[in-house]
């Protein structure tokens, strides 16, 4: 219900720009955002915990009373006294009654498998994606970006590739796993390898020919008009 | 309007490996696209050449990653190809199966999953097998077993057949012969004329003069091309050249070829001193076989075992008499008038290569009309219709009593698990009776393979629906009109 199969928006700001965009993210309705602002949270209270529970098991001197700032948290992140200031946040987080409750239960788990899988939630809820989007930026004259990943706190790794470098846009053919599939590449001038756009969503025949029209239709009209579609196909 | 189909050609061996079966199946696809079909070839991946390519006519090749094992063999895993090939099948829009070679895993496997799957299967046999050996048994008994359940078969030669029908334990009926066609515009003898036969008199028959006739001392060069294994009869060659040479002092051998049994050849050259009367080629390319051909007025066959001989054809093509061993399919290869046929023996290939060299001296053979009457007898779109028919058989386009002769269908039972149509049910339950009757053990251990075939497929159904695999858009199809004016020889 959260994702969908890959599907295709494209956006024409201009009559020389095109950005196609395939994404499994479905059309933001007010149950699904009120889902994804559901994950959102959970995300950061298992953000919270896992860093509590570090902080009760390796950081907490239980012999050593904790000393209250002498400062009002307030007056210490004016001054700018992040390590104490965060020292008391998480202590009054463990001292919490929930914070109490998790200490509690974790105390028969060994040092190191509790290190593990908090590591591991952290991870999980800083890098873990729901939806993937890929996208294709056309400019023309200027070239066309590809990008992919992205959301979270990752950025998008995107490339760009200039217009004289371009030999050709083509869909082709390939083996990949069990199965047959069709792909976009950008063959660029000079690279040993074709450039494969959205190499992680592989979408099907119908969204790749949607995009491989548009963008050769934003990229080479008005040279490209005596081509025929099929004689590009698959000679590589 | 004849009903058009999309074929699957598989099998292990294909372009770029040069061979008969390579050539076979390109030229046959290549005329059946003439035709108006749609023909996809599936093999396993060569060096460099891995993925889909589509070759000059349309002709889609896919090479699929797959480990080889011997000879671009690849490894006899009965199930794996299954996905890969299901994918392809749907993908493709394919409704018949044509799995050729018999020493080929692709094609024995694509055999089985494509009954699974519910297509129309041909198997082409290219190969004779003995009976005795064990490794002739263990591929006898998997021919059986991929056999069992094919729709028709289709052999070379009428030799072939009985061979593949005592092997498989066939009907008959359901296995047709077809045999190869050679290409005759590429083995033109040397003094063809191009200009006359291109058609500037479509009205007036082609005959060539008569060349000039050879003196009791001109020289005869008779040539061979053969890769020089046990099996085409090369020590029988290696026993008959000096003696040949002896009898007939104007007479020359020119050898082309490689293999195992090059040394002996060498070593007979050495201990006769016959450099300078036989001519060691070494292996040659196929475009080459015609130049080398018309070097010389015979052309010497030794082989002990040979399902259709095509190198005879192309010799005759060439214009060569031809001197072949009577074994396998060559006698239904050529007319008497072309070949002089010898036993697979000494003495007699000696006597054959004797008589055939007084003939051609005596002048009583028009070696100048050969290629006219080889090109008649011979071309591949003669082999497309006649697959086509099978085709249409398998299919029901033709009605059983058509395909298969009147008395075969109005017999009460001569297949018991044949439908009504004549054609092979699909029904698991038919298909295990096909595969039971193969043997005490077999049969259970087939009917067991086959079961689990038919659950993979019910899997593959729910872990990779249908809908989700795309369609290929086809190849502009010809029509089947236009096929005199296509360019692709």
């Amino acid at each position: 219900m959260l994702t969908t199969n890959p599907h295709l928006y494209i956006r024409r700001p201009s009559p020389t720009t095109a950005e196609f965009t395939v994404t499994t993210c479905p059309r933001l309705t007010i149950p699904l955002r009120l889902a994804l602002l559901l994950i959102l949270l959970l995300r950061i209270s298992t953000i919270t915990a896992a860093i509590t529970t570090i902080y009760a098991r390796f950081f907490l001197d239980p012999s050593s009373p904790h000393v209250q700032p002498a400062a009002s948290p307030l007056s210490l992140l004016i001054q700018g006294d992040i390590f104490p200031l965060l020292t008391h946040a998480l202590y009054t987080l463990h001292a919490s009654p929930a914070g109490q409750f998790l200490f509690s239960t974790l105390e028969p788990v060994p040092s190191w498998a509790l290190l593990l899988s908090s590591s591991a939630a952290i991870y999980v809820a800083l890098f873990a994606q729901l939806h993937t989007t890929e996208s294709l930026l056309v400019l023309r004259g200027l070239g066309i970006q590809t990008s992919t990943g992205g959301g979270g706190v990752q950025r998008a790794r995107t490339r760009f590739i200039p217009t004289e470098k371009i030999r050709d846009v083509l869909i082709n053919e390939a083996f990949r796993g069990f199965e047959v599939r069709y792909y976009l590449v950008v063959v660029v001038e000079g690279e040993e390898d074709v450039v494969v756009v959205f190499p992680k969503l592989l979408p099907r025949k119908k969204i790749v020919e949607a995009v491989w029209r548009g963008v050769r239709g934003c990229l080479f009209e008005g040279e490209g008009n005596g081509m025929n579609g099929r004689a590009e196909k698959g000679h590589v | 309007m004849a009903p058009t189909y999309n074929i699957a050609m598989v099998s292990d061996f294909f372009y770029p490996q040069p061979g008969g079966v390579e050539s076979h199946i390109y030229q046959l696809s290549t005329k059946l696209i003439d035709r108006g079909h749609k023909v996809i070839v599936i093999t396993h991946n060569y060096e460099g050449r891995s993925g889909v390519r589509y070759l000059t006519n349309g002709l889609k090749v896919y090479h699929v990653p797959f480990l080889v094992i011997f000879r671009s063999a690849t490894l006899p895993t009965v199930f794996s190809f299954f996905p890969i090939f299901r994918n392809i099948v749907l993908r493709e829009r394919i409704n018949i199966v044509h799995g050729h070679a018999s020493l080929s895993n692709f094609c024995h496997e694509a055999i089985l999953h494509a009954r699974t799957m519910g297509l129309r299967t041909v198997f082409t046999d290219h190969s004779l097998f003995g009976f005795a050996d064990a490794a002739s048994i263990l591929t006898n008994k998997l021919l059986k077993f991929t056999l069992s359940d094919v729709d028709h078969v289709v052999c070379v030669s009428h030799t072939c057949k009985e061979n593949t029908v005592l092997r498989a334990s066939l009907d008959p009926l359901m296995v047709s012969v077809i045999p190869n066609a050679v290409v005759a515009e590429n083995f033109k003898p040397l003094s063809y004329s191009t200009s006359s036969s291109s058609g500037n008199h479509p009205f007036t028959p082609h005959h060539p003069p008569p060349p000039r006739p050879l003196g009791p001392h001109d020289i005869i060069t008779i040539v061979v091309i053969s890769r020089l294994f046990y099996n085409k009869g090369t020590d029988l060659l290696t026993a008959a050249i000096p003696r040949i040479l002896e009898n007939h002092p104007n007479t020359r051998f020119i050898i082309a070829g490689s293999g195992p049994k090059a040394i002996d050849l060498e070593q007979m050259i050495e201990q006769n001193v016959l450099q300078d009367r036989v001519e060691m080629l070494g292996s040659i390319r196929h475009e080459e076989v015609r130049d080398v051909m018309v070097r010389g007025q015979i052309y010497l066959h030794p082989s002990l075992t040979e399902a259709f001989g095509t190198v005879i054809v192309e010799a005759a093509s060439c214009g060569l008499y031809v001197v072949c061993t009577q074994v396998g399919g060559i006698p239904e290869v050529l007319p008497s008038h072309m070949t002089v046929f010898a036993k697979p023996e000494e003495d007699d290939l000696v006597a054959a290569t004797g008589k055939a060299i007084a003939a051609l001296r005596a002048n009583k053979v028009r070696t100048e009309l050969f290629h006219e009457q080889v090109k008649s007898m011979y071309s591949w779109e003669n082999v497309a219709i006649r697959t086509e028919r099978v085709y249409n058989g398998i299919s029901g386009a033709i009605s059983e009593a058509e395909f298969y002769g009147y008395e075969a269908a109005n017999a009460p039972s001569w297949s018991a698990t044949r439908g009504r149509s004549g054609v092979q049910s699909f029904a698991l339950i038919d298909r295990l009776k096909r595969y039971y009757g193969c043997g005490i053990w077999a049969g259970k251990l087939f009917c067991l393979c086959v079961i689990v075939d038919y659950l993979i497929f019910l899997f593959l159904e729910l872990w990779w629906p249908r809908e989700r695999i795309d369609i290929c858009p086809d190849w502009p199809r010809k029509k089947p009109g236009e096929r005199k004016d296509s360019t692709f020889g």
